[in-house]
């Protein structure tokens, strides 16, 4: 199965793209592995490098290469990368047992010899792992990287561990966590909470209300990103029901479209 | 609900909205009541542009040049950004006979005062880099303003709610009260009643609904239009442009060529410069009842004139459109009148594709009207009684 039909990636995508280690490569020592294939404008990984082991170029929407030779799994480009799709694998541990480095950003209270539910690319529990280290560098913006020591035969599989129980918060408990007053919550139109809430108490009561008043919603996204938050703020300052909050009115096109194409063939 | 007001407001676009502000500035005690939200129908769903370079000569463009000189003052007056901004507004001309038209207008306006440059094509390019290189001229005017519409509207009701005015949202008109001799009694809606001698209709393209209540007819159609608004990136043109054509897309007097699927729709550019380097990218002119789909027909037509003027347009992108419901009225100018045989029904409705320039000067004289002071202009053209 392949990423084009399950949405997953898998090590033989990667491989197929040349974006995988060699097996010879990983049983040397630690080596970070970019699993990044979509053409998005990013490049922290690169310049985060130590060694100028990543290499993006001029077009930042280039997918990142890395020299294996010059990589010695250092992680740093682990917690840089906000995609969270960048990991450390090491074959040269033992003979039974290698180790994946990833991040992870939950609240959590692992420790290290904690034994703990290892999961695959999908979120699939496959097998148990021993945590060997925990690093959380000011660097690191709270992006915490973990080291786990897992059977050798899952070091191609195992991207990330189940959360810890204690830190799971129900739903509702999520829901009814306010937002600090400077958290963005529209990213188009850089709106924060704070603004949404000025605006609920300019007379806003729903989604139109709030976007009229602070244009949360009315950039590229066109809301789709922040509208839950912005319907949770209306609820928990106003106490209104979801069915009078309302959603934003879907508006043609639901993805950017030049004017060149909807005007059609313009070149003749 | 259920209290007594000195005047009643059904509707809270535009219209209303500064109707109820110019009223408490007069000391009425008001009701401002409206179905759904402030500015949910055509006051959000429009541009909003103050436009003197649009208006015929003489009291259409009087009326648009008194717009501009009372935002000027409203921007004082109120609270509440709305966004003005004064840059002036260009209109093109893509051929000889339009240049040749707009040339013979723009000299009809400066006779009357406006102050109005007629630029050729090199003068034109020099003011908006990315405009088309093929065009053959165009009008500037230095006065034409615009103002966020929707938050005009809720500037007008900050100044005064609470302090004279009551707003009902979501409160639906359902009938006028009349005593026996057909004077203005009371208000009905789906919450209660609103006592009041004086009413006031402000609903746009629903005013004909309003007037039904009283037995009169309002002729009021919807007028459908499109806009597209651009992704923010850098900005395309620094003020507002509209082609001639919409002169003689408002206007059927005037005659001009013009391509047929252009004409289907009635399609003319504008463009506007908007918060955050958007473009908001207009627009048609049909009669499709009150549906505000944007139409995808409508939408091409649309983004290929934007493409003809503005060729860069062509690779940039368009992340929504909307459409809105001019009231349109046949005569091209409003009502703005007591309505005689009904004692204390008044009506301000019908400002088409003008509504947003036009409000300040339509809320004012509407109080002036109540408060039975002179109105600061001539109000027989905006009269009911011109229908008999
Ligand atoms: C595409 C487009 C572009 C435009 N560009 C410009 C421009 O550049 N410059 C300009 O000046 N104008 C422009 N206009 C015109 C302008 O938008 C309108 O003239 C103006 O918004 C009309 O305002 P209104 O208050 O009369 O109507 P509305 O804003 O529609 O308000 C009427 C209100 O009445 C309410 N209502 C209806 N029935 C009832 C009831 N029974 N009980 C209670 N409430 C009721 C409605 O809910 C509504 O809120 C444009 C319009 C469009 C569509």
């Amino acid at each position: 199965m392949k990423l084009s039909e399950t949405g997953i990636l898998t090590k033989a995508d990667l491989v197929e793209m040349g974006r995988y280690p060699s097996e010879e490569r990983m049983k040397k020592g630690p080596v970070a592995v970019a699993e990044c294939v979509q053409d998005i404008p990013c490049n922290p990984c690169e310049t985060a490098c130590p060694f100028k082991a990543i290499h993006i170029g001029e077009n930042i929407s280039n997918l990142p290469k890395i020299d294996v030779n010059k990589c010695n799994g250092c992680t740093t480009c682990v917690s840089a990368c906000s995609g969270l799709a960048i990991f450390v694998l090491d074959k040269s541990y033992s003979d039974s047992y290698g180790k994946v480095t990833f991040p992870y950003e939950y609240n959590h209270s692992f420790k290290v010899d904690d034994i703990v539910k290892a999961a695959n690319r999908g979120g699939k529990h496959v097998c148990e792992g021993k945590i060997l280290k925990i690093t959380n560098t000011q660097k690191a913006d709270r992006t915490t990287v973990i080291t786990l020591e897992v059977p050798i035969e899952y070091v191609d599989e195992v991207r990330s561990i189940y959360r810890d129980k204690q830190h799971q918060s129900s739903k509702e408990e999520i829901m009814s966590e306010k937002l600090a007053d400077d958290v963005l919550v529209c990213r188009c139109e850089e709106i924060t909470a704070g603004e949404i809430r000025e605006a609920i108490r300019q007379g806003a009561t729903d989604i139109t209300g709030v976007k009229l008043r602070t244009r949360a919603g009315m950039g590229l996204c066109q809301g789709r990103t922040c509208e839950a938050l912005v319907n949770q703020i209306i609820r928990q300052e106003l106490g209104n029901s979801p069915a009078d909050i309302g959603f934003s009115t879907p508006r043609t096109p639901q993805r950017p479209v030049t004017f060149g194409t909807l005007g059609g063939d313009l070149d003749e | 609900m259920n209290k007594t007001y000195d005047v009643v407001i059904v509707g809270a676009g535009v219209i209303g909205t500064s109707c109820a502000y110019h009223l408490v500035k007069k000391g009425f005690q008001v009701a401002l009541v409206e179905k759904k939200d402030l500015a949910r129908e055509t006051s959000s769903h429009c541009d909003a542009v103050a436009l003197i370079p649009d208006k015929m000569p003489g009291i259409d463009a009087a009326m648009g040049y008194a717009s501009i000189q009372r935002f000027k003052e409203l921007e004082k007056e109120l609270n509440y950004d709305f966004e003005f901004h004064q840059n002036g507004s260009l209109h093109l001309c893509e051929t000889d006979q339009e240049m040749e038209i707009a040339t013979k207008y723009a000299n009809d306006l400066i006779a009357e005062g406006y102050a109005i440059d007629i630029l050729n094509p090199e003068e034109l390019l020099e003011k908006e880099p990315f405009l088309a290189t093929d065009l053959k001229g165009g009008l500037f005017s230095h006065e034409c303003c615009g103002v966020n519409p929707y938050k005009l509207c809720f500037a007008f009701v900050d100044a005064v709610q609470g302090k004279g005015l009551d707003v009902y949202t979501h409160t639906t008109v359902t009938d006028i009260r009349r005593d026996a001799d057909n004077n203005v009694v009371g208000v009905e809606t789906d919450n209660g009643i609103l006592k009041t001698n004086k009413v006031v209709n402000c609903c746009g393209v629903w005013a004909p609904e309003i007037g039904k209540m009283v037995g009169i007819d309002i002729p009021i159609k919807p007028r459908k239009g499109v806009i597209l608004i651009s992704g923010a990136g850098f900005p395309i043109c620094k003020q507002k442009i509209h082609e001639f054509g919409y002169m003689v897309s408002k206007f059927d007097d005037i005659q001009c060529e013009r391509d047929p699927e252009v004409e289907k729709y009635n399609v003319a550019f504008t463009i506007e410069p908007s918060a955050g380097n958007n473009v908001l990218i207009g627009s048609s002119r049909n009669f499709d009842g009150y549906d505000v789909d944007a139409e995808i027909d409508i939408i091409r037509v649309i983004a290929k004139r934007a493409v003809r003027f503005f060729p860069i347009l062509k690779n940039i992108n368009c992340i929504r459109s909307y459409a809105g419901v001019r009231p349109f009225i046949e005569e091209h100018l409003p009502l703005i009148t007591h309505v005689k045989e009904i004692p204390g029904y008044y009506i301000a409705a019908g400002h088409e594709g003008d509504g947003i320039s036009m409000a300040p000067l339509t809320g004012r004289l509407i109080s002036e009207m109540i408060a039975g002071e002179e109105p600061c202009m001539d109000v027989t053209p905006f009269s009911f009684s011109r229908y008999k």
